[in-house]
C-alpha cells in the first residue's frame, strides 16, 4: 500500500495530449493507458523491455535521435510525438526488412486474425518484396518437431525474443535460448534437444507471447484461423487457482480449437499452465457419455432420460422412506459449478431429507476448513494471489506450488525476482525447495514437531509480536505452556534435520516484512491434518504475520471449485456460507426459503459413506462428478463397499471406475458446455460460460439435479444458472452482494455482503472473523503407519504438474500423454543402488493393502528411505496401496504417510 | 594501440583506473581484453598482482579505507562486446547483446549499479592529468579536442606503426610525414579512420586537422584510432562492402534494423561489385543506411552504415563507374574486369 | 561415441568455486582450455552443478566465436580479416592457406591437426597481413611460405 501511494505522478505531452503517468512508467505504458497505440513487436507487459524490434520508436523533444518508447521512462514535461511521417517511413522500412526475413503465408496461416506483424504491415503498407522477398530454404526438423503441444515454424519467426525471455524471466524454466548471432540468430533449445527433453514445462507461455504464428498450438494447426474463431471467456476446470481463460471455438465444427488467456487476466496475468493450456481435449473425447445408461443383468444398456430419471429418483426415495435419512447419501462435485453444488446440497436436504451430503474436500482440504475456522473463524486462503509478489519471506510447507498451483508458482517467482526470501519445508526437493534460501527436508509426518520447535525458538528469542498476541488473540498462556515440552534439538532429531536450519527458518519467517505461509496437502493429508493447520495458524498469530496485505495463512486449494463446493454447503454440518445446520435460526431460514422441513440427522463425510456402505447402513448413493474408487484410499475396500450398495447412481461425463459399479448413469456436461460460477482458492467467484454444445443427450448438471429432485418427488426448476446463483446469494451473507452482472469480467472475492461492497482482498484485518484468534495447544502425534522391517519405506503420494487427479481429463490430451502417461515411483539413489534398481526399471511397490508395479525414477528428489508416487494413473492406481487411516476431526485420509516395501520387478 | 598500451605500460592504465574508481567510489573494476591479445592479458594480470603486492589494490588501499578489486576478463570473440552495454551483458555472463540506453551505464550498469566504461588510452591519460594538471594536458591539441592521440597507421603506406601526435595534426602530416608516403609512389586515395564503423576520408581532405569535430564533419570518427591508408589499387565499393559485411557478421542480432539491414546493405553492395547494380540501388543504400543508423539499438548498428554512407558521399563517381559503366576503376572487382585482365590475374 | 571424462570439468569447477551466473564465460573458457572444445555432456554437467541453465550455456557457446562445440584441431590457424590486412592482400593469403590445409575457415583437418579460422584485427596492423597460429604471430605474411610455416606445427 505504501508503495502504491508513494508513486509520484508525472505530466507529459504525447501527440499533443496532456497525460498524467506514474513515475517509472515507460512512454509506451503511458501512451497505451491514454489510448494511444504505438506499434510494437517485441513488447509484452509481462517482460522486461529490451528494445529489439525498434518499431515503437518515437520522437522526443530535446533528445538526440529516435528513442524506443518501450524502454524510455517518462519525465516531467516530456513532449513526445508517436506518429509522424518520418516515423512512419522508418517503421515501414523496418517492417519491410522483417517481412523479407519472414515467410508471408497469411492466407494459410493460423495466426491470421491476431497477428501483430500482419496488422502493422497493413497499417504502414509495408511491401514484402521491398528487399526481394523471403527465399524459403530447406525446412529442417527443429526442437518442436514431433512435439504434440507446441509447433515452431522458424520461417515465421521474427526473432523478437519474446518466447526466450518469457521462458526465462516469467516461467524460469529457461528451456529456450537464442543460438548463434547476427542474421543467424535462431530460437532453439540447448543443443537443439527435443522440447520434451528439456526443462520445458509445456506452459505455452511462449505461444502466448509470440507476435506471429511461429509458436503455435500444434493441435490447433489447420483447425481454423484465429479470425474465424470465437473466444469465450471462462475459468479453467483444473486447479484452484482459477485462471481466466478463453476457449477459442470454431463454430463450424462446434469444437474448441485452442485455449488462450487474455492479457492482464485475473488472477493469472495472461498466463496458463500445461493443464489449462493443453488439457481441454477431453471435452471432445469420443469416450464421453452421451446417453443415460441403465444396468440390467450386469450390463449397461442405453436408456431414455425419462426411464433413467424415473428409476433413479424412485429407488433413492424408496430407500430413504424405508430406512431413514442415513440410508442415502449425496456426493457433490468440486469440479462442477457453485450453482450445481448449491443444488446438490439443496436436493439432499429437500428431496433427500438428509444431511448426508459431502464433496471431495474431505479428501484434501477439510482440515483447512476445520483448522482455520477453529482458530480464525474462516476456513479459506487469507490473502489474494496478486499479493504474493509483494511477500518478503515466503514460508512454504507441504506444498509444491510450481507443479500443483503453477500460476501461484509464477507469482512466487515474481516475488523471488523482487528479492523475496524463501523457506521451504518439504520432504522432497521440489522446484521451490531447490530455489529456497532454507530447505528443511523433514521426515514425512513430523510437521507439528517442526512447527512447535520453530515457535519455541521464536518465543525464546523474543521474535514474536507480543502486541498482536495481546490485542488480537486468546488462549496464549496455555499455548505457551504446551510449547515448553518441545525443543529445537528434539525436533531436529524427530524430523531428521539440522537444528540450526530450524532456528534459521524460524527467524527468517518471524523477521519477514511481511511473511506469508503457503501450504497444501502435505499439511492436511495426515491423521493430524487439522492440528497441522491449527499449528500454522498459531505460527502466524504468534508473529503477527496475519491480517495484512501479503501476509497470512494460505491454503492453496486443489480442485477448481473445491472452495466453492465448501462455500455452497455441500457438507453435512453446513449450509451455504458455512451457516451451521446445528443452528436453529439458520435451519428456520432455509426451511422458510425452501418450503420444507430441514432434516436434523448429523450426516457424514464421504469416507463415512464408504464405510457405511460396507456395513450395509448406507443403501442408496448419488455420486456426481467424483470417482471415489480411484480417489479414496485402500481401493479394494472401497470397491467392496460400493458393491454392497443397493442402488448407485452416477452423474458423469466418462465411464469412471465408480460409474462402472452404478445402476444408473446420467450423462453430464463438462465446464465448457454450461454456465455458472466457480470460486477459486482466493475466494474469487468467477463466471464459467458455455462455449460449445454438449455431446449427444448430455445435459448441464444443474438441469439433471433438478430433474432428479423432481423424480424424487420434490419438483425443482430454474430457467438458468443465474437464477440459481441469485437464490443462493440471497441466502448466503458472504455472497450476498454478488450477481452474474457484477462478476462478469474479473469476479469478486467473498466476503461481499452488499451490492456496493467491493469484495475482500485479504481476511482478518483489524480482527478475526470470530473476534479474537484462538491459540491451540498442539501435541505431536506420529503417523498412523510407520516403517518397519517388512515395509521399511515411507510412501507419500501427490500431484504432478502434468496431470490432474485420476487423469481422466488430462490423459485425453495428446500433448500431456506425450509428456507423462505412466505411473512412477520416485526413490533416492542410495536406496536404488542398494536394491539394484536403475532409473527407469520396473519396481513393485507393496503395502499391507496391495501392490502396484511402476517405473522407478531414481534421483535425489526424495529423502533416503522415502518414496513418492503420483496418483493420476488408472492402470496402476496408487490408492490401491495407500492407508485408510483418517484425520481425527475431518476424516481426511493420511495419503502422505504409509509404510511400503520396494522390490525390483523381473 | 590499446594493445600496445596494455602490453607496454599496463601500470599507467591501472593507475588511471584506480584513480577513476576512487573518484566515483567504485569497488569493483574490470579490464576487458580480447583473448587474441595473450601478451596484453599476461602483462596486465602481472601488473595487477604487483599492484596488490604494493597495497595499491585490494582491501584498504594505502590505509585510505578505500577498497578496489580489478578483474581481467578475456573477451570470447565478439566485436560488439566493445559496446558498453553489450560488454556489461558479457561481464554478467550473458550473450553479448546490447541493452537500450537510457538508462545509461553511468546510472544503471553492471548488475544495475552505476558503471563507467572507458577506453584504456583514456585511463592511461588520467595519471598524467592528475600529476601535471588539466592545463598541461590541454596545452597540446585543439579547441575541442585536447591532448595527444595515438594512431595506428597501417595499410598502403611506407612506415606503419603507432604514432602519437597532438590533436589537430593533419592527415597529410601523418601519412606523408610520419608515414613516409605511399609505397612505389602510388596515388593516395583515402584514409579509413575509426575502425569498421568509421568513414573514408578522401584526398581532398588531406589537410584536414584531425580532431573529434572535424572528423565528424567529413563522416568519419576517431574511434579506435585506426588509420588505414589506401591507394588507387583499392576499390572503394569493395572496401564499403568489406566493412558492412564485417558489421553484419558481428551484429549481436538483437535488433531488427541492424540484424537485417546490414545484410541488405551487404547484398546490395555485392550486387554492385558483381556488375548487377542499378542506380536505384544507390538510393536504396542511402535510404536504408539512414534507417539503420537512426533506428538501431546500439553503436554497432548506428554506425555500421558509416563506411557506405561516407564513401557514397566522397566517391560517388566510383560507385557510378560500377553501376553505370560496369567497370571497377581500381581493378579489384573480378566480375567487372575486362576478360583478358581476369585471365591474366589467374594463377 | 565414447563417454566424455567429467573429471577435468569438476576440477575446473572446484578451482573456480563458487561459480555463479556471472562467471559463465570464464567457466566456458576454462573448460575449453582443458577439453579443447565444449563437449555437450560437460555443458549439461556444468548446468546441473552450477544451476546455470543449459540453455544459457548453449546460448553463450554459440554466440561467442571463441567457443567450439565440436572437437577442434590441435593447432588453430587464424587469418586476420581486419582492415589493414584486408587492404594488404589477406584474400591471397586466405586462398593459399585454404589450399595448403585443404579446408575452409571454420573447418578442421581430418587428422585434427589444424583448425582454420578468420579473426578480427589482431592489433598488429603495422605487420599486415597477419596470420596467427596458436599464440604465435606471423607478420608481413608471405603466401609462398605457407607450407614452410605450417610445417612447423605438429
Ligand atoms: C561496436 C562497438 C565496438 C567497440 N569496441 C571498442 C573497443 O574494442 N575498445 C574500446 O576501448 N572501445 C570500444 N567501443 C567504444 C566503447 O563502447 C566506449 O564507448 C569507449 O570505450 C568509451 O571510452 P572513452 O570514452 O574513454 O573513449 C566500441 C563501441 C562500439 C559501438
Ligand atoms: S505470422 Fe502473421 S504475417 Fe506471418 S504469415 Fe502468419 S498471419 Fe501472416
Ligand atoms: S512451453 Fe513454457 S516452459 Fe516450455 S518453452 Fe514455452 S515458455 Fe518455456
Ligand atoms: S518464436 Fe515468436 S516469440 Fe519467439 S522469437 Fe520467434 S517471433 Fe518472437
Ligand atoms: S490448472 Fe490451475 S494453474 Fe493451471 S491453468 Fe488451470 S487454474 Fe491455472
Ligand atoms: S516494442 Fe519497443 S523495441 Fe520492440
Ligand atoms: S587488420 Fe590485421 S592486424 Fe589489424
Amino acid at each position: 500500500m505504501t508503495v502504491l501511494s508513494a508513486l509520484k505522478t508525472v505530466n507529459l505531452t504525447i501527440d499533443g495530449r496532456e497525460i498524467i503517468a506514474h513515475e517509472g512508467d515507460t512512454v509506451l505504458e503511458a501512451a497505451l493507458t491514454a489510448g494511444i497505440d504505438i506499434p510494437r513487436l517485441c513488447h509484452d507487459p509481462r517482460l522486461k523491455p529490451v528494445g529489439a524490434c525498434r518499431l515503437c520508436v518515437v520522437e522526443i523533444e530535446g533528445e538526440r535521435g529516435l528513442l524506443t518508447s518501450c524502454t524510455m521512462e517518462v519525465a516531467e514535461g516530456m513532449v513526445v510525438a508517436t506518429e509522424t511521417d518520418s516515423l512512419a517511413a522508418k517503421r515501414k522500412t523496418v517492417l519491410e526488412l522483417i517481412l523479407d526475413d519472414h515467410r508471408v503465408t497469411c492466407p494459410t496461416c493460423d495466426k491470421n486474425g491476431d497477428c501483430a506483424l500482419m496488422d502493422y504491415s497493413y497499417r504502414y503498407q509495408a511491401d514484402q518484396f521491398a528487399f526481394g522477398g523471403y527465399k524459403p530454404g530447406l525446412v529442417e526438423p527443429n526442437f518442436a518437431t514431433g512435439n504434440k503441444a507446441i509447433a515452431f515454424d522458424p520461417q515465421l519467426c521474427i526473432t523478437c525474443g519474446r518466447c526466450v525471455r518469457i521462458c526465462d524471466e516469467v516461467v524460469m524454466a529457461s528451456a529456450l535460448t537464442f543460438k548463434m548471432r547476427a542474421s543467424s540468430v535462431e530460437v532453439t533449445t540447448p543443443f537443439d534437444m527435443p522440447l520434451n527433453e528439456t526443462s520445458c514445462v509445456l506452459c505455452g507461455l511462449c505461444i502466448s507471447t509470440c507476435p506471429t504464428g511461429a509458436m503455435y498450438d500444434r493441435a490447433a494447426l489447420g483447425q481454423g484461423q484465429i479470425k474465424d474463431l470465437e473466444k469465450v471467456q471462462t475459468v479453467c476446470p483444473y486447479c484452484g487457482v482459477g485462471c481466466t481463460m478463453e476457449l477459442n471455438v470454431n463454430r463450424e465444427t462446434n469444437r474448441i480449437v485452442r485455449v488462450t488467456a487474455p492479457e492482464g487476466s485475473v488472477p493469472n496475468d495472461g498466463n496458463l499452465c500445461v493443464k489449462g493450456k493443453f488439457g481441454f481435449e477431453y471435452v471432445h473425447s469420443a469416450e464421453r457419455l452421451t446417453t443415460p445408461l441403465i444396468k440390467e443383468n450386469g450390463e449397461f444398456r442405453e436408456a431414455t432420460w425419462d426411464e433413467a430419471l424415473e428409476l433413479a429418483g424412485r429407488r433413492l426415495r424408496e430407500l430413504r422412506d424405508e430406512h431413514g435419512p442415513d440410508s442415502i447419501a449425496f456426493l457433490s462435485s468440486c469440479r462442477c459449478t457453485n450453482e450445481e453444488n448449491y443444488l446438490m446440497q439443496k436436493v439432499a436436504r429437500t428431496a433427500g431429507a438428509t444431511n448426508n451430503v459431502d464433496q471431495c474436500a474431505t479428501t484434501c482440504h477439510a482440515p483447512t476448513v476445520a483448522g482455520l475456522a477453529s482458530t480464525f473463524g474462516s476456513g479459506a486462503m487469507t490473502n489474494s494471489i496478486d499479493e504474493i509478489k509483494d511477500v518478503d519471506t515466503l514460508f512454504i510447507i507441504g506444498s509444491n506450488p510450481t507443479e500443483a498451483h503453477p500460476i501461484i508458482g509464477l507469482e512466487m517467482k515474481k516475488a523471488l525476482k523482487k528479492g523475496a526470501k524463501m523457506v521451504v519445508c518439504d520432504p522432497r526437493k521440489t522446484w521451490v525447495a531447490q530455489h529456497a534460501d532454507i530447505h528443511i527436508q523433514h521426515k514425512p509426518g513430523t510437521d507439528n514437531m517442526l512447527t512447535n520447535a520453530m515457535m519455541r525458538h521464536i518465543l525464546d528469542e523474543e521474535l514474536h509480536d507480543p502486541e498482536f498476541v495481546e490485542s488480537r488473540c486468546e488462549n496464549f498462556e496455555a499455548f505457551r505452556k504446551n510449547l515448553q515440552d518441545f525443543t529445537v534439538e528434539e525436533a531436529a532429531e524427530v524430523c531428521d534435520v539440522p537444528a540450526e536450519l530450524i532456528r534459521q527458518a524460524a527467524e527468517m519467517y518471524a523477521k519477514g516484512d511481511p511473511s506469508s505461509i503457503f501450504y497444501t496437502l502435505g499439511i492436511t493429508e495426515h491423521i493430524s491434518g487439522t492440528e497441522n493447520v491449527q499449528n500454522l495458524a498459531n505460527l502466524s498469530m504468534l508473529t503477527g504475520q496475519i491480517g495484512k496485505r501479503s501476509s497470512g495463512v494460505n491454503p492453496l486449494r486443489g480442485q477448481n471449485n473445491v472452495q466453492g463446493g465448501c462455500d455452497m454447503g455441500a457438507m453435512h454440518g453446513d449450509f451455504p456460507g458455512y451457516q451451521k445446520v446445528a443452528d436453529e435460526a439458520v435451519r428456520f431460514k432455509f426451511a422458510e426459503a425452501w418450503g420444507v422441513e430441514i432434516p436434523t440427522n448429523k450426516g457424514g463425510r464421504v469416507t463415512d459413506f464408504i464405510e457405511q456402505a460396507g456395513d450395509g447402513v448406507l443403501r442408496g448413493f448419488y455420486v456426481f462428478g467424483e470417482d471415489p474408487v480411484l480417489s479414496e484410499p485402500n481401493q479394494s475396500k472401497v470397491i467392496a463397499s460400493l458393491e454392497n450398495l443397493e442402488f448407485l447412481v452416477c452423474q458423469e461425463i466418462f465411464m469412471s471406475e465408480t460409474a462402472k459399479l452404478a445402476d444408473v448413469i446420467l450423462p453430464a456436461t463438462s465446464f465448457a458446455e454450461k454456465d455458472g460460477t466457480f470460486t477459486n482458492t482466493e475466494r474469487r467467484v468467477q463466471r464459467v460460460r458455455k462455449a460449445v454444445d454438449a455431446p449427444g443427450q448430455a445435459k448441464p448438471d444443474w438441469e439433471i439435479i433438478c430433474l432428479m429432485s423432481t423424480a424424487m418427488g420434490h419438483p425443482m426448476e430454474y430457467n438458468d444458472a443465474g437464477e440459481i446463483f441469485d437464490e443462493m446469494a440471497s441466502l448466503t451473507p458472504s455472497y450476498g452482494g454478488m450477481s452474474f452482472d457484477r462478476i462478469d469480467e474479473v469476479g469478486l472475492q467473498w466476503p461481499c455482503p452488499a451490492d456496493d461492497h467491493p469484495g475482500t482482498e485479504f481476511l482478518h484485518e483489524g480482527q478475526f472473523t470470530h473476534g479474537l484468534g484462538i491459540f491451540k495447544e498442539i501435541r505431536f502425534r506420529e503417523a498412523d503407519e510407520l516403517p518397519d522391517d517388512d515395509y521399511p519405506y515411507i510412501l507419500s503420494t501427490g500431484r504432478t504438474l502434468y496431470n490432474y487427479n485420476i487423469g481422466n481429463m488430462t490423459q485425453k490430451s495428446d500433448a500431456i500423454r506425450q509428456k507423462q502417461s505412466k505411473a512412477f515411483v520416485e526413490m533416492h539413489e542410495v536406496d536404488a543402488e542398494r536394491l539394484g534398481v536403475a532409473n527407469g526399471d520396473l519396481v513393485k511397490v507393496a503395502t499391507r493393502r496391495g501392490e502396484v508395479t511402476v517405473k522407478a525414477t531414481v534421483g535425489e528428489r526424495t529423502r533416503p528411505g522415502a518414496l513418492w508416487m503420483p496418483f493420476h494413473f488408472v492402470d496402476q492406481p496408487t490408492n490401491r496401496i495407500t492407508n485408510d487411516a483418517f484425520d481425527n476431526i475431518t476424516r481426511t485420509a493420511e495419503y502422505k504417510v504409509c509404510a511400503a516395501a520396494v522390490t525390483k520387478s523381473e | 594501440m590499446d594493445r600496445a598500451l596494455l602490453e607496454g605500460d599496463p601500470h599507467s592504465v591501472l593507475e588511471g583506473m584506480i584513480i577513476s574508481a576512487y573518484a566515483i567510489e567504485a569497488t569493483k573494476g574490470f579490464i576487458y581484453v580480447r583473448a587474441e591479445y595473450p601478451i596484453a592479458v599476461l602483462h596486465i594480470r602481472k601488473a595487477i598482482d604487483e599492484a596488490h603486492e604494493r597495497g595499491l589494490l585490494g582491501d584498504n588501499i594505502l590505509g585510505s579505507g578505500y577498497s578496489l578489486d580489478i578483474e581481467v576478463r578475456e573477451g570470447a570473440g565478439a566485436f560488439v562486446c566493445g559496446e558498453e552495454t553489450a560488454m556489461i551483458a558479457s561481464l554478467e555472463g550473458e550473450r553479448g547483446m546490447a541493452r537500450p540506453k537510457p538508462p545509461y551505464p553511468a546510472v544503471r550498469g553492471y548488475h544495475g549499479e552505476p558503471t563507467i566504461i572507458n577506453n584504456v588510452e583514456t585511463f592511461a591519460n588520467v595519471p598524467l592529468i592528475i600529476e601535471e594538471g588539466g592545463a598541461a594536458f590541454a596545452e597540446s591539441g585543439t579547441e575541442g579536442s585536447k591532448g595527444t592521440k595515438i594512431f595506428a597507421l597501417a595499410g598502403q603506406v611506407n612506415n606503419t606503426g603507432l604514432v602519437e601526435v597532438p590533436m589537430g595534426a593533419t592527415i597529410r602530416e601523418i601519412v606523408f610525414g610520419v608515414g613516409g608516403g605511399m609505397p612505389r609512389n602510388r596515388e593516395f586515395k583515402a584514409v579509413q579512420m575509426g575502425g569498421p564503423s568509421g568513414g573514408c576520408v578522401p584526398a581532398a581532405h588531406l589537410d584536414l586537422p584531425i580532431d573529434y569535430d572535424s572528423l565528424k564533419e567529413v563522416g568519419a570518427i576517431m574511434g579506435s584510432g585506426g588509420m588505414i591508408v589506401m591507394d588507387n589499387t583499392t576499390c572503394i565499393v569493395d572496401i564499403a562492402r568489406y566493412f558492412i559485411s564485417f558489421c553484419a557478421e558481428e551484429s549481436c542480432g538483437l535488433c531488427a534494423p541492424c540484424r537485417l539491414g546490414t545484410v541488405q546493405l551487404e547484398e546490395t553492395l555485392n550486387r554492385i561489385t558483381e556488375g548487377k547494380g542499378t542506380l536505384e540501388d544507390l538510393d536504396k543504400l542511402e535510404s536504408l543506411g539512414e534507417v539503420v543508423q537512426q533506428t538501431s539499438l546500439c553503436g554497432l548498428g548506428q554506425t555500421a552504415p558509416n563506411p557506405v554512407m561516407s564513401t557514397l558521399r566522397h566517391f560517388r563517381d566510383e560507385y557510378l563507374a560500377h553501376v553505370v559503366d560496369k567497370t571497377c576503376p581500381a581493378g579489384v572487382c573480378t566480375a567487372l574486369l575486362p576478360v583478358e585482365a581476369t585471365v591474366g590475374k589467374e594463377k | 561415441m565414447t563417454a566424455v571424462d567429467l573429471g577435468p570439468a569438476h576440477a575446473v569447477l572446484e578451482d573456480m568455486a563458487p561459480v555463479d551466473h556471472g562467471h559463465a564465460i570464464p567457466l566456458l573458457q576454462n573448460i575449453q582450455e582443458s577439453y579443447g572444445y565444449l563437449p555437450r555432456e560437460v555443458l549439461l554437467e556444468l548446468s546441473s552443478e552450477t544451476g546455470i541453465p543449459a540453455s544459457h550455456l548453449f546460448g553463450l557457446a554459440t554466440f561467442y566465436a571463441q567457443f567450439y562445440l565440436e572437437e577442434h584441431g590441435r593447432h588453430t590457424v587464424r587469418v586476420c580479416r581486419g582492415t589493414a590486412c584486408h587492404v594488404r592482400g589477406r584474400k591471397i593469403i586466405q586462398e593459399a592457406i585454404d589450399e595448403e590445409l585443404g579446408i575452409g575457415p571454420g573447418e578442421t583437418t581430418e587428422d585434427r591437426r589444424f583448425s582454420l579460422e578468420t579473426v578480427a584485427c589482431v592489433g598488429t596492423c603495422f605487420l599486415a597481413p597477419v596470420v596467427m597460429i596458436d599464440h604465435d604471430y606471423f607478420g608481413n605474411f608471405d603466401p609462398k611460405k605457407v607450407g614452410e610455416i605450417i610445417g612447423g606445427y605438429e
